[in-house]
């Protein structure tokens, strides 16, 4: 099969803690779904950058949407605000998801062949699931 | 020993020969979302979604512990058979490995 993977776009304050979560993400899951690291501003600080994620969702698009994660709730105002801008926003579903293991279950499931809506999901879930 | 299936239900039981980390839980989990099937992995008192990559990490699965596979649907046959295969080979020592000269312990 070589349908289409649903990307990830991984929206932190801190650009390693995106490269971490997107390397760990990618491990798990096998390497086989495209998971973009859009963390930190244009000038290497703590924050976000609506550049990177605008070329992260350019990125992580294969055909099948994007779904984004950001890290904390104002990297949600850098996302909305690239998305208001893009003619294809209905492709790019924003999860409201804990950024590691939400990172983790969604790549999975894209891995797996889930579409747009079962990978958001899976992320979402992801604040329910017990580590104890 | 194969899987114990009647109709669309299926079930084998496996001894991990290593603790269920991340990365063969992330084989897992990518493996049971391709089939129809509900799949779902028992250790010990507590059940996962094998499609749930965190639920099969939150079982803190161990070396030695013995772990059912079940499934039902259509495909539960094949799910199992995949399934077991996966544990036997990404928990035991060698196996899955690419960088670590051991097994794997994440």
């Amino acid at each position: 099969m070589t349908a289409a993977i649903v990307g990830i776009v991984l929206v932190s304050h801190s650009a390693e803690l995106a490269a971490g979560a997107a390397h760990l993400a990618a491990q798990v899951s096998g390497g086989t779904v495209t998971i973009i690291a859009a963390g930190g501003t244009d000038d290497g600080d703590l924050g976000t950058s609506a550049a990177k994620v605008e070329r992260g969702l350019s990125e992580a698009e294969s055909g099948a949407g994007v779904v984004v994660l950001p890290d904390l709730g104002s990297a949600v105002l850098t996302v909305r605000a690239v998305l208001e801008d893009r003619s294809d926003a209905e492709s790019v579903l924003l999860a409201d998801a804990p950024f590691v293991e939400g990172a983790v279950a969604a790549t999975v499931t894209a891995a797996a062949g889930g579409d747009i809506k079962a990978v958001a999901a899976a992320a979402e879930e992801a604040r329910h699931v017990r580590k104890l | 020993m194969s899987a114990n299936c009647e109709q669309e239900n299926c079930e084998q039981v496996i001894t991990l020969a290593g603790d269920l980390h991340a990365r063969p839980a992330g084989t897992l989990a990518v493996a049971a979302g391709r089939f129809a099937a509900a799949v779902s992995v028992t250790a010990g008192s507590h059940t996962a979604d094998a499609k749930s990559v965190l639920g099969l990490m939150g079982l803190g699965a161990t070396s030695g512990q013995h772990v059912t596979v079940s499934a039902a649907g259509p495909d539960a046959r094949e799910a199992v058979a995949t399934l077991i295969t996966i544990l036997t080979q990404a928990t035991k020592v060698g196996g899955l490995l690419r960088n670590q000269a051991d097994r794997c312990t994440w």
